[in-house]
């Protein structure tokens, strides 16, 4: 699975992995829409993603934005690939808020 | 569509609007020349060549870009103050208008021999300017470059918007692709907008939301960066424009958040320049869909009559609300049609031009409702009669700048073109101060050629009529420009298959006034529905002014004579039962239509009034064509054909008939019943 949840006791670790495009899209969503409707901390690591499309980039975005709005802390937790930062350059987007 | 197609479409839309450039050009130019000090005309006789130069490049017409911008040279040093305009200077210009017209013409790259005659019209402006001109097009100088970085080879700066639609993800396309291969064509700065992705359960996590802007500097053209997005065109939103216009031109653009502009519905652009609010769409799609709406109208009368004949309220209520969109749409669609007669108009200044430069006269051409519309059909066949007027106007009625001054007139001749709107009919006036008509050569000459007799009592208006009979000319010699006898001719058949019709009036030594009298649109007219027997006819609405009982008392009351006292004002009326020789009995109560025609106000007596009626207007073909007080005929709902009738020739064919019956005309059986004593005498 591209992306996972693991819950903890005050967080929800969400670990995206390997390609993560339009198609799996649909899993990152309802995995991120869990993760808020448990109202705890959302953590996300992209250490094992190689790959982020347009709709996860978006997805993300979206995500980050509902958890402030929601006043959950949304935050990046390890390192971001090269290849990961480089495509979120790419795309003309600045860093995302919970990048540290 | 392929990108070779794609090219040839844009160069099509390039030569297009190339030819409008060009007559705006030409117009600006005459207009110059007698106005040589107008800085505001030499800004845009200067901005027409940049723009022929700028985007003639961009489309590979290398030649026309090369040619005109030795022209451009030229009119910056007139801007700059360092060149006066001269009247050779100005025919040089026309000149060289003349051949970018014919390099259009040609194929892209294959000067043919107009490479020669551009190298010409090159060494002569530079003699006649001192401007020797080694600056090639190729390397413009930095300071047009914002205003048309067009040319491949220049560093330019362009703005792109893009904006994925919905289908775009799920065609299998990856947006940062295409961002990624537009980063090779130069140096990108890319910006994301987000604020179009919705809150995470809304989104379709299938689509993107997410729109670009893209700062592109870069040696390439607009085509080129177009065709990174060739294969999503149709899924998606893209502007690209130069980013110095953009900030200059188009200030309202870049101050809206680029999601407004985006989440506009139906708005889709693909690099319109300048947001463009109007569209070009080829004419014979125009003619299409008028003739169609023409089809609608038909039916629509049916089932208006079909309704009326039916007592259901439902569809009654449906066939008022059809009528009423139909109403609408016809409007519409005639409107889409009708053009201002400007274009036509402002062509005429150069032939004014070369021909008053030709044959040594010094004519001003004067120009008046140039923004009077009319339908582009009528527009289209207007030209050839109009260039024959004039022709005719400065070879036969302009004098040279000698004998006006002789005749105690100003050297300066004037041609006056007006257009003006008169009920459904549109009013050309070609008028010159020239020698006038003499009538007594015209008649002279109509009797020598057998068209009247010697002793024949004729009007001033029958005896200009014989000029627009084939053939005839008083013309002495005849000359390059005309005096053949087949110039008004050719006017006179042409403003007929026209519906129109010619009016001269001339006063011999003061000047020749010809009107062209024409129906401003050729396929839909609002008529009224009348009936005689069994027999319809459709009389123009725009015309009739009212409808009033005729009763047998009124006939006795005015002693048989056919004349009705509308509200003590004596109006003659003509029996359509007569004039067509329909054979029924006569209603005791009849109805007469009150018309306004030039010969004044005319009664078309009737038996009912059937009332408004919506007409398509078809041809009645060649076989009728002679039958002139028929504009057509339209098909009712029952498949019964009425007759449109043209109020004004009725009339005419009425008060002509005694002279038509007396030559023998077999066409019609009015003239027969006329007799010599006409309609309009005393009642059967």
């Amino acid at each position: 699975m591209p992306a996972t949840v693991e819950e903890r006791e005050n967080t929800s670790l969400v670990r995206l992995e390997g390609a993560i495009d339009i198609a799996s899209a649909a899993e990152m969503k309802s995995v991120f829409l869990n993760a808020l409707a448990s109202n705890k901390e959302i953590r996300l690591t992209l250490e094992g993603a190689t790959e982020l499309d347009i709709t996860a980039l978006q997805l993300l975005y979206a995500a980050e934005r509902d958890a402030a709005k929601a006043g959950i802390l949304f935050a990046l937790e390890g390192s971001v690939p090269d290849e990961i930062s480089a495509a979120v350059t790419n795309a003309g987007l600045a860093k995302f808020e919970f990048q540290q | 569509m392929s990108n070779a197609n794609i090219i040839d479409k844009h160069r099509q839309a390039f030569l297009e609007e190339a030819r409008e450039v060009l007559v705006e050009l030409e117009s600006s130019l005459l207009e110059l020349n007698e106005r040589p000090n107008d800085g505001e005309l030499v800004g845009r006789v200067f901005r027409s060549m940049h723009t022929i130069k700028g985007s003639g490049a961009m489309f590979g017409f290398d030649e026309v870009a090369a040619f005109t911008h030795h022209l451009e040279t030229a009119y910056d040093e007139i801007r700059e103050g360092r060149l006066i305009v001269t009247s050779k200077l100005i025919d040089l210009s026309l000149e060289a208008v003349d051949l970018i017209k014919r390099m259009l013409d040609e194929p892209p790259g294959e000067s043919g021999a107009n490479g020669a005659v551009a190298s010409g019209i090159v060494a002569r402006l530079e003699e006649l300017t001192g401007i020797a001109d080694t600056k090639h097009p190729e390397a413009p100088p930095s300071s047009t470059l914002a205003d048309h970085p067009e040319k491949e080879g220049a560093i330019q700066e362009w703005l792109i918007r893009f904006a994925p639609g919905p289908a775009l993800m799920r065609n299998g396309t990856n947006p940062l692709l295409l961002l990624r291969d537009i980063k090779q064509l130069g140096d990108a700065r890319i910006t994301a907008s987000m604020a179009g992705v919705p809150a995470l359960s809304e989104l379709d996590p299938e689509r993107c939301y997410v729109s670009w802007e893209i700062f592109l500097t870069a040696a390439e053209s607009r085509e080129t960066i177009r065709d990174v997005f060739i294969f999503v065109e149709d899924c998606c939103e893209l502007t690209i424009e130069p980013a110095a216009k953009q900030s200059s031109s188009l200030p309202e653009l870049t101050a809206k958040p680029f999601e407004e502009q985006r989440n506009n519905p139906g708005r889709r652009e693909h690099d319109k320049p300048d947001g463009a609010s109007s569209i070009r769409v080829p004419a014979a799609k125009l003619d299409q869909f008028v003739n169609l709406v023409g089809e609608l109208v038909t039916v629509q009368a049916r089932l208006v009559e079909i309704s009326a004949g039916r007592d259901d309220p439902d569809i009654m209520a449906v066939s008022e609300e059809i009528e009423r969109l139909t109403t609408a749409l016809r409007e519409n669609s005639m409107s889409i049609r009708m053009l201002p007669i400007r274009a036509t108009f402002e062509r005429f200044r150069r032939l004014v031009h070369d021909l008053a430069r030709d044959l040594h006269k010094n004519v001003e051409l004067t120009v008046e409702g140039a923004d009077t519309e009319l339908d582009k059909t009528v527009i289209d066949q207007l030209n050839d009669p109009l260039m024959h007027l004039i022709r005719n106007s400065m070879d036969h009625g302009i004098e040279s700048p000698e004998t006006r001054v002789a005749a105690g007139k100003p050297p300066m001749a004037t041609i006056h073109l007006s257009a003006r709107h008169s009920g459904a009919n549109v009013l050309i006036g070609v008028t010159d101060d020239g020698r006038g008509i003499d009538a007594d050569a015209v008649r002279a000459r109509a009797v020598q050629n057998g068209l009247a007799s010697a002793d024949a009592n004729l009007t001033e208006t029958e005896i200009f009529s014989f000029i627009l009979m084939p053939g005839f000319s008083t013309a002495k010699q005849v000359t390059d420009v005309s005096g053949r006898g087949v110039g008004m001719d050719v006017v006179h058949q042409r403003v007929e298959a026209l519906r129109g019709r010619i009016d001269i009036a001339s006063k011999f030594g003061s000047g020749t006034s010809v009107t062209l009298r024409l129906p401003l649109t050729m396929a839909i007219i609002d008529g009224l529905l009348v009936r005689v027997g069994q027999a319809f006819f459709v009389l123009p609405l725009a015309n009739t002014l009212e409808c009033v009982e005729l009763t047998r008392q009124d006939i006795e009351k005015a002693n048989g004579k056919h004349v009705a006292n509308i509200r003590g004002e004596l109006v003659p009326y003509i029996r359509l039962r007569d004039f067509f020789d329909i054979e029924t009995e006569r209603p005791e109560l009849e109805q007469i239509m009150i018309t306004e025609t030039e010969e004044g106000r005319y009664g078309f007596v009737v038996d009912e009034v059937l009332g408004d009626h919506q007409t398509v207007i078809k041809s009645l073909g060649r076989f009728y064509r002679q039958v002139q007080f028929v504009s057509g005929a339209t098909i009712l709902g029952n498949g019964t054909v009425a007759l449109i009738l043209d109020p004004h020739r009725l009339v005419q064919e009425v008060i002509r008939g005694s002279v038509r019956s007396s030559r023998g005309h077999p066409e019609s059986n009015a003239a027969k019943n006329r007799g010599k004593d006409g309609l309009l005498s005393k009642s059967p």
